[in-house]
């Protein structure tokens, strides 16, 4: 029941609102008085409401009421609710008397008019206006649409206002260059509703009413309108699709040959005595074998920290802009950070070398196709080639990043021959 | 007790015309909210991920969070905003604000009674005010993804398939995104020069002119465009010798009127700024202590053949039948921006690019894989922060609701040197290539009563409007404030007025945006002060 009762305040409050509009847009027009009535339909007071019953009115037919008054009581097949009105008014005719059962919601029930309206006079709208509509009809859109559509002004020909939108009753305050026009020319509330107008979301411009007096052509404003509609969406007329991207093997082509042989290789020996003793200094306290592949992949893994830029390094809009902004600080950027991987060659006649050199000198296809000649040298062969003593490590580099190569490489040398215990403890 | 609780205030009108009108409200809107719940907790991807934080995609992530979608935004940058808040807009009127101040205070306040003595540019200092604005506004924006539940992860983003993205973190490593909807909001880069290498030190950008390290002697200007000459301006106003070279016949783009990019060209010369329309750069040398670029008429290929040196006296002018070299400390390229979208993984998942780098979408910005938008500068239309950023709500909209509009007749354009050069609808070229008949009216600034007393009346506003309906069809103007007039010209525009219905409409005296009203006042009619 609680949530009923909600449901039945939050509609109340939606329709209050609607309402207020209506209302609102009502007090535009400029000739209140020579409307004709308004029917008064079964309300709505909750969203899942489609029929109600007349308990009682509240109010006789001609009695004058103002905002706040109860007018009449509805029931529904949950609760009773009294409807106030909104607005003064006078209650024009009662359709619908005490103790009508299932109307339908939007049935006319009564006619209402504006204080000061002659009743006697008053034109009174046909019940068919009111008939239970669906909703479609009822979207909100179409609230201001006359009953039928503005006949014609009789100095216009059929042709010329059948090229001009429909006429429209005009819900918003009108422009300035309207009113101004309209008075100037003496025009009445019933010529306004004539016009057709050519606005964003149906205004009515200078435009439509310079057109309804006949001094431009008819259909010019809204050819107008349609112009700048135009304007209004992207224009997306003629696209002319890119060319599909070269296919990649052809630029892998061009570039490895003389990449290739600019390639220079840079060696260095390293002893592996230190870490074989660590090695077998683990094996003894704890039981663990840990092969020599691990500490010399986590020895590249140091080395290959910040390490000097190339000579060849271009920095790339994303560095740059980051440059700018002060951001390469962030260690993550990863600017700095080199990809070598050693090849090791153990001395002659120290293991069995097993060709190794020769096979990882030729580059690997991968590498040239991906286009990637910096990442030189990813193969290298594990413990085959390494002695226990002394062992060449080599990277292959291109010209201008010698210097960077030492530098790791040096770092390698320094980090097995030194502590190698640190890298695995 | 019942019926006490339940008396709504439902009123008389309620009848009017609207009988069933709270069916039809309310009930869709709810069934829709109620579906759309239960299908996010249908699976774990996100409702919509977000490829880009910048102006156009972080503002749909705030409004899809506002909507109550769930929702990712990729960023690979530091920091949010992208190119707008970090390194374009923001930052630039910062350094625009302060370099006038220190320009005016140099040459200007003297004639206004003001007597300064030593006046000293410490540019360390005025970099230092931009960036706290910049970090500002950034920060800003973190704080609201937090507020709105936007998930915000930093890294690089590629489309693996139709419904995931990879994204290389940046702090390492890798992560799988995946969602019922992507938006594509991956902005715009500088066009480089061809043959010349940007470094941001000597050839610069947009980016690294916001960001040198000293005033530099002298400075050339690839493009007049509006980047070209709102970098121009500053360093000009703190003391280089800037020269602009411009290949078309007219400066400010081909968006803004003719006639008010000759007034707002005359302007800046006063200023002390050098401009080379008609000019091509042919090609440039940086090896030596300056960079020299080699210049050639754009029109008829006749090459020109002055040496122009600039540590002498201007001579540009009078030389005109040599080969032109042109020497500079700095360069600054900026002959446009292009689409960006490199490492997407478009080729994953098939997008196509137009000749221009522009992702295709139709008109709800939809790619031809229907769940995939795109707005932005990497996408059709003019590349503007505000244009991306209504996109950015019609894209939401589209997703949630079926429905979303922008108005693209209506989208200011401004300049922000000084005068401020600003214009929303179409320029006089354009209507007369479309074929309207059309007024202009236009009222200057130094028939203003407020431009008179604040010693500012260079520049005018100028209306155009259809001849017949008075409608406006475009408004330009240069001159004081021209930035926060446009607005009124837009929302003019917006509704479809005439420039009667602003002539008809009060403007507070004495302000600026008299000579709006007089300029709307002159399109239909006469204006009262000239």
């Amino acid at each position: 029941m609680a949530s009923f009762a909600k449901a039945c305040h939050l509609s109340a409050r939606l329709t209050t609102r609607q309402l207020r509009q209506d209302a609102a847009a009502r007090g535009f027009r400029t000739s209140a008085a020579s409307m004709a009535a308004q029917n008064f339909t079964m309300p709505a007071l909750s969203p899942t409401m489609t029929e109600g019953n007349i308990a009682s009115w509240k109010v006789k037919e001609g009695d004058s009421f103002s905002a706040g008054d109860v007018l009449l009581e509805i029931e529904t097949d949950k609760a009773s609710m009294d409807v106030e009105a909104q607005d003064d008014g006078v209650m024009a005719k009662i359709t619908k008397a005490d103790g009508s059962k299932g109307i339908p919601v939007g049935t006319q029930i009564g006619v209402i008019a504006e204080v000061g309206d002659d009743l006697g006079s008053l034109e009174m709208p046909s019940e068919a206006d009111a008939a239970p509509s669906s909703k479609k009809e009822t979207s909100s859109q179409k609230l201001s649409e006359p009953k039928a559509e503005a006949p014609a002004k009789s100095s216009k020909s059929a042709s010329s206002t059948k090229s001009s939108k429909p006429a429209k009753k005009q819900t918003k305050p009108l422009l300035p260059s309207v009113q101004a026009l309209i008075h100037q020319k003496g025009l009445e509330q019933s010529d306004i509703d004539k016009m057709s107008p050519s606005g964003p979301n149906n205004r009515l411009l200078k435009g439509d009413v310079l057109a309804y007096l006949g001094s431009i052509s008819d259909s010019y404003p809204s050819e107008l309108s349609s112009k700048i509609a135009k304007l209004s969406h992207l224009d997306l007329s003629n696209i002319k699709l890119a060319a599909p991207a070269p296919k990649p093997a052809k630029k892998a082509e061009a570039v490895p040959g003389p990449a290739v042989e600019k390639d220079l290789e840079v060696a260095i020996p390293i002893s592996m005595a230190q870490v074989i003793e660590v090695q077998q200094r683990i094996q003894k306290t704890l039981g663990v074998f840990m092969p020599l592949s691990t500490f010399i992949a986590r020895a590249t893994d140091v080395a290959n920290d910040e390490l000097p830029r190339s000579k060849t390094y271009k920095p790339s809009s994303d560095d740059l802009f980051n440059q700018v902004l002060g951001l390469n600080k962030v260690p993550s950027a990863g600017g700095a950070r080199g990809n070598f991987l050693p090849q090791i060659t153990a001395l002659p006649g120290t293991a069995p070398t097993k060709g190794t050199k020769s096979a990882a000198k030729s580059a690997d296809i991968i590498d040239i196709l991906s286009g990637t000649t910096r990442r030189k040298v990813p193969t290298y062969s594990a413990k085959p080639g390494i002695s226990a003593s002394v062992n060449v490590f080599s990277v292959k580099v291109p010209k201008g990043d010698e210097k960077r190569a030492q530098v790791f490489l040096d770092r390698v040398k320094t980090v097995l021959e030194g502590e190698p215990g640190r890298l695995v403890l | 007790m019942f019926r006490s609780l339940l008396v709504p205030r439902v009123a008389v009108r309620s009848a009017f015309k609207q009988q069933s009108s709270l069916p039809t409200v309310v009930a869709p809107s709810a069934i829709a909210r109620l579906s759309k719940r239960s299908y996010a907790t249908e699976a774990e991807q996100d409702d919509l991920v977000v490829i880009g934080g910048g102006v156009a995609g972080y503002v749909a992530a705030i409004k899809a969070g506002q909507d109550g979608m769930k929702v990712t935004c990729i960023e690979k940058r530091g920091t949010l905003g992208g190119t707008c808040l970090n390194v374009g807009c923001i930052p630039s009127k910062a350094l625009l604000n302060n370099s006038h101040l220190y320009h005016t205070i140099l040459h200007d306040t003297k004639a206004r009674g003001i007597e300064v003595g030593d006046v000293k540019l410490n540019l360390g200092t005025m970099m230092k005010a931009k960036e706290t604005a910049v970090s500002g506004l950034t920060k800003g924006i973190e704080f609201l993804f937090k507020k709105n539940n936007v998930k915000y992860v930093k890294g690089t983003a590629s489309f693996a398939n139709e419904r995931e993205v990879k994204v290389n973190l940046a702090d390492g490593g890798e992560q799988t995104v995946s969602g019922k909807n992507f938006i594509i909001a991956t902005g715009s880069e500088a066009t480089p020069f061809p043959g010349l290498e940007i470094d941001e030190k000597r050839i610069i950008t947009s980016t690294g002119a916001i960001a040198l390290e000293k005033v530099p002697e002298s400075m050339v200007v690839i493009g007049g465009g509006i980047i070209g000459l709102e970098m121009a301006s500053v360093w000009s106003r703190l003391g280089s010798k800037v020269t602009i070279v411009e290949f078309l016949g007219q400066i400010g783009g081909p968006g803004m009127d003719a006639e008010i990019a000759k007034a707002s060209q005359k302007i800046l010369k006063k200023q002390g700024m050098e401009f080379k329309v008609n000019t091509k750069v042919m090609g440039g040398d940086v090896s030596g202590d300056k960079v020299k670029l080699q210049l050639e008429s754009a029109k008829g290929g006749k090459e020109e053949t002055v040496r122009h040196n600039h540590s002498g006296e201007s001579q540009c002018n009078k030389c005109t039948d040599e080969n032109m070299q042109i020497d500079a400390e700095v360069v600054l390229v900026a002959i446009g921006r292009r689409p960006y979208t490199a490492g997407l993984g478009l080729e994953n998942i098939g997008l196509e690019t137009d000749d221009k780098g522009r992702l295709v979408i139709d008109q709800e910005y939809r790619t031809k894989i229907p769940h995939i938008r795109v707005i932005g500068d990497c996408t059709f239309g003019p590349m503007l922060a505000h244009k991306a950023e209504e996109e950015a709500v019609a894209a939401i909209e589209y997703i949630q609701k079926g429905h979303g509009h922008v108005n693209y007749g209506a989208i200011p354009s401004v300049m922000y040197t000084h005068p401020e050069v600003a214009w929303v609808g179409q320029n006089e070229q354009e209507v007369k290539a479309s074929g309207v008949k059309y007024k202009i009216g236009s009222f200057p600034f130094s028939a203003n009563s407020r431009a008179k007393t604040n010693q500012d009346s260079d520049g005018l506003v100028k209306m155009i409007a259809d001849a017949e309906t008075d409608r406006i069809l475009g408004v330009h103007i240069v001159g004081p404030g021209a930035g926060e007039m446009i607005a009124e010209a837009t929302l003019a525009i917006e509704y479809g007025a005439s420039s009667e219905d602003i002539g008809r409409t009060s403007h507070a005296h004495p302000t600026l945006s008299e000579a709006f009203k007089e300029a709307a006042m002159a399109t239909y009619g006469k204006a009262i002060h000239y």
